[in-house]
């Protein structure tokens, strides 16, 4: 046994258990407290610190929200329906927490306390990061239908064939989107990916890299099952989906899964566009870079809250078309505009300015005017809907 | 030429507006906490109230006046069941989504002060772990006989039983219903008064134009023994004429 290296890779490991869990329990209060607002309420803010025996309680905004929602969760009864399959209904949860939790370690989190040597345990810094990152969030599809087939209920079927339906088509302008950044940093190693944008090098801030955040950003809120994109759990339309039949630890652990992959796809975001760890301040404290990593982290959960209050749910065939009919042609447009960026900006080093603006000005139209159009073509084939029994 | 994705763009700024809006403008904020604490001194907590004989919840103190839980069912002044309002017609039954009504007619009918005998429910319960609080009973009820209380310390160790509430748990005095839904409460009086007043008017209007057909029953009696004291001193065979001539006179009236 290397006990150097299983040092060295709890040291990696380790934090990040710590810190994602802690992100999620405050996570779910920021969301309903910040939900709650955007509906003109107040949201959850009674639980605190009981305080009885000194005359009240310390409510601290409803901080102690999560716990008193954990606890909640461990101790309540754990119901398996008589005709399920008891033992795919016991791994669906598990295997969806996982894959969410293995990739977290793939992420280009420098923390302060490892020394260059023990950052190579990097281990987890494979050549080959971004594929194997989203090679394992494919399995989340599995666990998800998994669970909907294992609860035999016709709501968690609907919900598992649905979210299969949802995250493979989705898969492909996520991953289509991310190619761009690969081409241009040229590596698949997200540790060089995020040292290829220091100094404010990052990829959003150019035209397609920009063109392919949108995207990603919007295919990976389905690939997360985040609202408007959340069809397979749908409360309103089939129960809660997949989740119909869980309760207790389990639903926990599937909430739990949910909320790290949303941490995950959104630090892959950061990754690839954002600069990583890239901010003010890091060239005297480096150690600052991990803030930086996490407080971008939070601005894109920020905003998928943001957007969870703001749109509604889509439909079945409105969801499946604006991936395959709008985000996917974008999307290998966009490989397309960045190879000729590329070209141009790297073969024209005299007045790379007048080049920069012409590629700017270029590709945002070439690709505003795609959008436009292909929004015009879909929505031409859109019919007022009619009914054949109901009114 | 509209902006692509212009509309998401809107909406989002609508929802910041009122995310930031709520921490400024309390006018915002569509829930008030403890807006029925008129007295600072009293608890907040429901359950610290001291509990009256035959009702949870002391009126009007824990909850709003808008505040509708599950459905109970109304009597007059008088003993509960001699002044019940319900019929057991089962409208209500019938229209329950959830089904969580159950009645059952009785076999005799019951005499009540103010109106003819009438079937009453033998059996009225209400399974509350069934019921989705959606007023529906009370919108289709012709007698104004179901309405909702607002009582919601319900919860008992017993999930079956305990929660099946019976006729005797739903029988609620027309002046609780005042006490905890006094808007609601006067709207719905002054309307059964409405009603009554109408169909008394109606009533008595009927009657007149009874005693009015009545007269003319009798003026058109004479006419016709007139009419046929005339036409039998003429030889008659033709009929129609008899029958169409007193018609005639009554249109004319």
């Amino acid at each position: 046994m290397n006990w150097e290296l299983m040092k060295d890779i709890l040291l990696v490991t380790v934090p990040l258990l710590v810190i994602f869990p802690t992100m999620f329990a405050l996570t779910t209060w920021v969301e309903r407290k910040a939900l709650a607002r955007i509906q003109n309420r107040i949201g959850p803010n009674k639980v605190g610190v009981p305080m009885s025996r000194y005359g009240g309680k310390l409510s601290l905004f409803g901080l102690g929200q999560p716990a008193a929602d954990g606890i909640k969760m461990l101790f309540k009864e754990n119901i398996v329906p008589a005709k399920a399959d008891r033992l795919f209904h016991l791994l669906a949860p598990i295997l969806s927490l996982i894959p969410a939790m293995l990739v977290l370690c793939f992420l280009p989190l420098n923390f302060p306390w490892l020394t260059d040597e023990q950052n190579s345990v990097k281990a987890f810094m494979l050549d080959g990061a971004v594929i194997f990152f989203f090679a394992i969030t494919g399995l989340n599809t599995l666990a998800v239908f998994m669970a909907g087939w294992a609860s035999r209920n016709k709501y968690s079927l609907l919900g598992g064939m649905r979210a299969i339906a949802q995250m493979v088509s989705y898969e492909i302008p996520l991953v289509l989107s991310a190619v761009v950044v690969v081409m241009t940093a040229g590596s698949l190693n997200a540790g060089e990916i995020a040292k290829s944008q220091d100094g404010w090098n990052w990829f959003v801030f150019t035209p397609w890299g920009l063109a392919a955040f949108v995207i990603f950003f919007i295919a990976s809120l389905a690939e997360t099952n985040r609202s408007p994109f959340d069809l397979p759990e749908a409360e309103s339309e089939i129960v809660a989906g997949y989740f119909t039949e869980y309760s207790g630890f389990k639903f926990a652990l599937f909430f739990l899964g949910e909320y790290i992959a949303m941490f995950a796809i959104s630090g892959l975001a950061v990754t690839l566009f954002m600069g990583a760890g890239d901010g003010p301040g890091v060239e005297t404290y480096p150690s600052l870079k991990v803030i930086w990593f996490l407080a971008k982290i939070c601005f894109l959960i920020g905003i998928m809250i943001w957007l969870r209050g703001t749109l509604p749910r889509l439909r079945v065939d409105q969801l499946m078309g604006f991936a395959w009919k709008f985000l996917m042609p974008l999307s290998i447009l966009n490989i397309f505009i960045t190879g000729f960026a590329w070209h141009a900006q790297n073969n024209n080093e005299e007045s790379s300015f007048t080049i920069k603006a012409i590629i700017w000005i270029a590709s945002l139209l070439i690709l505003y005017l795609t959008a436009k159009g292909l929004d015009k073509i879909n929505r031409s084939k859109i019919k007022p809907r009619t009914y054949q029994y109901g009114e | 030429m509209s902006l692509l994705g212009a509309g998401i763009l809107k909406g989002m700024a609508v929802t910041l507006k009122n995310f930031i809006g709520s921490y400024f403008d309390k006018e915002r904020l569509n829930t008030l906490e403890y807006i029925w604490q008129t007295d600072k001194s009293l608890p907040k907590r429901a359950g610290d109230y001291p509990k009256e004989e035959g009702e949870q919840l002391r009126p009007t103190t824990t909850v709003t006046n808008y505040s509708r839980n599950f459905p109970m069912l109304l009597h007059d002044d008088g003993e509960p069941m001699d002044t019940i309002r319900c019929v057991a017609c089962q409208i209500c039954e019938r229209e329950c989504p959830p089904q969580c009504i159950y009645i059952e007619k009785s076999g005799d009918k019951k005499e009540r002060p103010g109106s003819k005998p009438q079937f009453y429910p033998a059996t009225f319960d209400i399974d509350v772990s069934v019921c989705m609080s959606c007023q529906i009973c009370v919108e289709v009820c012709p007698f104004d006989a179901i309405v909702m209380n607002s009582q919601f310390e319900l919860s008992t160790p017993d999930r079956f039983n305990g929660l099946l509430l019976k006729r005797g748990d739903l029988l609620k005095s027309n002046q609780y219903y005042h006490k905890i839904h006094p808007e609601e409460a006067a709207s719905r009086d002054k309307r059964i008064a409405d009603d009554k007043a109408a169909k008394e008017a109606k009533k008595k209007a009927a009657e007149a134009a009874k005693e009015a057909k009545k007269k003319a029953a009798e003026a058109k009696a004479k006419s016709e023994a007139e009419a046929n004291s005339k036409e039998e001193s003429k030889d008659t065979s033709d009929t129609s004429q008899v029958f169409t001539q007193p018609n005639k006179e009554e249109g004319t009236e």
